[in-house]
């Protein structure tokens, strides 16, 4: 039971991996692009979450704890940055 | 299940690259940069180095996206 779920979890993933990178390459203004790299860094931290439990390691959960982190800083940063503020 | 993840990973991560350098707006340059180190951090997860991960997410996706920053900021005056 719980494999359909992990199965369904990776499926999701990949497509938000696809539209995605799709807004970002389509992107039309820069605030396109920087919301597309917010949602891509979400996924990302997803994807490493679902890895780790997968894989069995505990050690991965603490490299998604990080990059959640640092992925608000970097788009708090551009942010500041399209108000410009910096 | 993971290698089509891993698969789609590195396509995004040449997709980011290629755009990173065909891109005019300096700022959606440097998103596309950042895009690149991300993808490449969650590779190298996969690929089961967690420090490595934990480096390149600190130093590629946060530090130097913050350093761009600062530069863009600084130099734009002159452009356009």
């Amino acid at each position: 039971m719980s494999e359909i779920f992990l199965y369904l979890a990776a499926l999701l993933i990949a497509g938000s991996v696809v539209l995605g990178v799709a807004r970002l390459i389509r992107g039309t203004t820069l605030v396109d692009r920087v919301a597309a790299i917010d949602m891509l860094t979400i996924v990302s931290i997803s994807m490493i979450a679902l890895y780790a439990h997968v894989a069995g390691r505990f050690i991965y959960v603490d490299v998604a704890l990080v990059y959640a982190v640092l992925s608000f800083l970097a788009v708090l940063a551009m942010a500041r940055y399209l108000e410009r503020g910096l | 299940m993971l290698e089509i993840l891993a698969i789609l990973l590195c396509l995004g991560i040449l997709a980011s690259g290629v755009l990173a350098v065909r891109l005019n707006n300096l700022m959606a340059a440097m998103v596309s940069a950042g895009l690149s180190s991300l993808f490449a951090s969650v590779c190298y997860v996969l690929l089961a180095a967690p420090d490595v991960a934990m480096a390149e997410a600190s130093i590629g996706s946060g530090l130097s996206m913050l350093i761009f920053l600062y530069a863009i900021r600084k130099t734009s005056n002159a452009k356009e």
